[in-house]
């Protein structure tokens, strides 16, 4: 990861996101340098077009400038939201889905993981990479497949030529794994 | 699925992997949007497929993006307080002192930064209607829907809710052996299938609902797919009143449906 900027690195996204909702540019910067990298690469992971990727990032950020007063810390976290919104908007391009998009006080995504800062997400990268390296070959490629190219197990199963039941028992072996980089 | 029951939390980190097939994935939003415990799973499973993200490679986007964000935010927010109620009073310009030597120069430059204004203005009035439009369009949509919904579900209550109601399990057939079914069925307010695991259709085809009764030929029970009656998971099929069934089935059809089964049955259960 190479950070854009360290400004604001120590700030909540919390109290950005309040500054954010005050109209204040300088927290959106903040907030765009702290999550630009790792919403880019996912779109971009999943549409493997920078241009369209780009443009989900700043719909995306955008979105947060308009709306920000909206977002109900309660309902999760908004690493998260980021995440997972550009996820669906890519998945959306992707196979062509009208995918409307997710306001800020919708679908909540608890993300109980600390990325408020670089060296944060470095460490839950490399975490990542590593159970994602040591899942047997089918597991993490029914796990892709789902995540990255928006399949349904359904879907998977008839790429895979695998019995369905044995689609899902891979995805939920792999996610079981996964969730250990939280403990 | 029942609001009664909760869902399985496999079938939440499924949902949350965007692995869920539509269809499913509708029937679980519906109930997790009425049950708080649910919804906090499906949260809490979202953050962990979330997790996903940091396995894709790490880039940077284009130094422009963050440089046309701002500028879009700028432009939005100038709009904005363009708009905003009440509008400021623009006081007259402080009076300039003419200076002789630099005349011709300084009109040069004020009617080109006017004109770049304008031209500014004019693309930002110009794409904050189209926003605008695509925003309405989508709201327009969003009511439809939920007049449609509002619709079957009255209509699966209905089915469900009558006492002489009856249920008669599916089995999957041929290349829908996994799939599974199961139909409530009363003779006055009509019949609700729920669908699982049913393959997905080919291009131009969509799945038919039958009625089997007792004397005659099969009659239609409505489309499920392209053109069908679903909420979620569920169709509800129509069929003349008091007809008395013998099964039901469910055939690929072309989309539209046909007036005698002629596909393959996907699904079959007698009464």
């Amino acid at each position: 990861l190479t950070p854009q900027s360290t400004a604001g690195e120590t700030t909540t996204d919390w109290s950005l996101l309040a500054r954010i909702g005050q109209k204040d540019e300088e927290a959106l910067s903040a907030l765009y340098d702290r999550y630009a990298g790792l919403v880019f690469s996912e779109a971009k992971r999943i549409l493997r077009d920078a241009g369209a990727a780009e443009e989900i990032l700043q719909d995306l950020f955008f979105q947060v400038w308009r709306t920000a007063e909206k977002f109900d810390p309660a309902k999760g976290s908004l690493a998260g939201w980021l995440l997972v919104s550009a996820r669906n908007r890519a998945i959306s391009k992707l196979r062509k889905r009208s995918g409307a998009s997710e306001e800020l006080d919708e679908n909540g995504v608890a993300f109980r993981v600390d990325v408020e800062s670089h060296a944060a997400q470095k460490v839950l990268l490399d975490k990542v990479r590593t159970v994602m390296a040591s899942l047997p070959e089918n597991q993490r490629a029914a796990l892709e497949c789902a995540y990255f190219e928006g399949m349904s197990h359904a879907e998977i199963a008839k790429k895979t030529g695998q019995p369905l039941g044995t689609v899902k028992t891979r995805i939920r072996s792999a996610m079981e794994e996964l969730k250990k980089v939280l403990r | 699925l029942s609001e009664a029951e909760h869902i399985r939390a496999e079938e939440l980190e499924l949902l949350a992997l965007g692995a869920s097939p539509e269809r499913e994935a509708a029937a679980i939003q519906a109930h997790v949007s009425g049950c708080e415990q649910c919804a906090a799973k499906l949260a809490e499973a979202r953050g962990n497929a979330a997790l996903l993200s940091f396995a894709a490679k790490q880039e940077q986007a284009a130094g422009t993006v963050k440089a046309e964000l701002m500028a879009r935010i700028r432009a939005n927010r100038e709009s904005e307080e363009r708009n905003a109620w009440p509008r400021k009073v623009q006081l007259p310009p402080e009076p300039i002192q003419p200076q002789r030597r630099a005349r011709v120069s300084w009109w040069t430059w004020a009617l080109s930064a006017a004109a770049v204004v304008l031209a500014l203005v004019s693309f930002g009035l110009s794409w904050q209607n189209r926003r605008i439009t695509a925003e309405l369009q989508s709201e327009r949509h969003a009511a439809d829907r939920l007049v449609h919904d509002r619709e079957q579900i009255e209509k699966y209550v209905g089915v469900l809710a009558a006492p002489d109601t009856v249920t008669v399990k599916l089995a999957g057939m041929g290349e829908a052996a996994g799939a599974s079914g199961m139909v409530k069925f009363n003779t006055k307010a009509g019949a609700v299938l729920y669908a699982a695991d049913l393959p997905q259709l080919p291009a131009g085809r969509s799945y038919q609902m039958w009625l089997v009764p007792k004397n005659g030929a099969p009659i239609s029970a409505g489309l499920l797919g392209p053109g069908g009656h679903a909420w979620g998971s569920m169709w509800t099929g129509d069929v003349p009143p008091n007809t008395a069934a013998k099964a039901f089935a469910v055939t690929v059809e072309p989309v539209g449906g046909v007036t005698q089964p002629t596909g393959p049955k996907v699904l079959l259960g007698a009464m």
